[in-house]
């Protein structure tokens, strides 16, 4: 891979890295989906800075070259599209989250107050 | 939180249960019987169980979720719930029998001397090891302990404790922000918005029924989510502290 090329994907890294970590922490994005996100992209540009790790990987998937810059275009294509859907996923879960808890506090009620009984300490 | 004696503090007592059909009637009773100045509610996270079938004539505020949210969120319940309400300070008990109600006496006392906003149950506090936790767990203690030191600069030795005593000034940060189980990520959080938090020694028995919300894969999960709530705790700290709203 040209330097151009590992310069450019340590960039798209960052932007993603970014993006998700603020959609975590404005809940947004579910923290589970995120983490898959945020350490994923972070060992993608492991891989990239340092050049025997992706010489490595390169041997270890029986390429004779690093994957061509066109797969690369579609797999972050990719990966942006699976962030917004998970966004997605997770607005409507956090919807179903605040409306469960507001039914369960509005359908709070007392049971029958019976006197406690005798309880044994263990 | 100091209350002039002409005040009397109103204190919940939260049990979040899931799937503890077999002790949470014993729970419940227990909490009653030895702190009948509080109010109980059982957050029934979805259980699949008959934990709802047992709670009928407990005396106890039945607050049902109609499907399982997990157990942060079945607190962040419990706490809208007290704020709503008016309480002065939230009490978290597992439901699973560990927690005995009679040490929240002593933790109460040591809460009431105004020093803390929220005081952990400890139950490492006393030895400072985890001597007895199984392996797992050992490290994921240790590192969390070590990442609350690291972030908000003091160590908490039991950062996934269930039973909390809770001020009401804390209520409002609890519900602004997400957390996954009110644990290391809530604690840096709230410690770096200037909460005073601390640890309290207790015992907990051993449990008999049921199993723990951890399961195998969430043993790598959990850190992992863990670690990235508690870094971003302290980026949303800093921003709430900037922009308070």
């Amino acid at each position: 891979m040209t330097i151009a090329g590992v310069f450019l994907g340590i960039a798209i890294g960052i932007v993603l890295l970014a993006w998700v970590v603020t959609l975590i922490r404005r809940g947004r994005l579910y923290v589970g989906y995120g983490v898959i996100f945020v350490f994923g992209t972070l060992v993608a540009m492991t891989i990239l800075i340092v050049p025997s790790l992706l010489g490595a990987v390169t041997r270890a998937s029986v390429a004779l070259l690093p994957v061509p810059s066109l797969i690369i275009v579609a797999l972050v294509i990719f990966t942006f599209l699976m962030v917004y859907v998970f966004t997605q996923i997770t607005i409507l879960s956090n919807r179903v989250m605040r409306l469960t808890q507001e039914l369960a506090i509005r359908n709070a009620k007392q049971e029958g107050d019976v006197a406690p009984r005798a309880v044994e300490h263990p | 939180m100091h209350m002039p004696p002409d005040r009397r503090c109103r204190s919940l007592v939260a049990i979040p249960a899931y799937n503890e059909a077999a002790t949470i009637r014993g729970v419940v009773d227990r909490v009653r019987a030895d702190l009948p100045d509080c109010d109980v509610l059982v957050v029934n996270d979805g259980s699949d169980d008959e934990t709802a079938a047992a709670l009928p004539g407990s005396g106890a505020i039945v607050a049902g979720h109609l499907c399982n949210l997990g157990y942060g969120r079945a607190i962040q319940t419990a706490v809208l719930y007290a704020a709503r309400e008016g309480y002065d300070r939230l009490i978290t008990i597992d439901a699973d029998g560990q927690h005995d109600p009679a040490q929240v006496r002593a933790l109460l006392g040591e809460f009431d001397t105004g020093r803390w906003d929220i005081l952990i149950g400890s139950r490492y506090l006393v030895g400072r090891r985890y001597d007895g936790v199984p392996l797992g767990r050992r490290l994921g203690m240790h590192l969390f302990s070590t990442l609350v030191e690291l972030m908000a600069g003091r160590r908490i030795y039991d950062t996934t404790s269930g039973l909390k005593v809770i001020g009401r000034q804390t209520f409002a940060p609890l519900t602004r922000w997400h957390f996954i189980d009110f644990h290391a990520e809530a604690i840096v959080y709230l410690m770096r918005l200037g909460y005073r938090i601390g640890e309290f020694p207790i015992t907990v028995a051993e449990r008999r029924h049921g199993q723990s919300m951890y399961s195998a894969l969430s043993h790598i999960k959990y850190p992992l989510k863990t670690m990235l709530m508690v870094v971003l705790g302290v980026v949303q700290a800093d921003l709430t502290r900037k922009r308070p709203s």
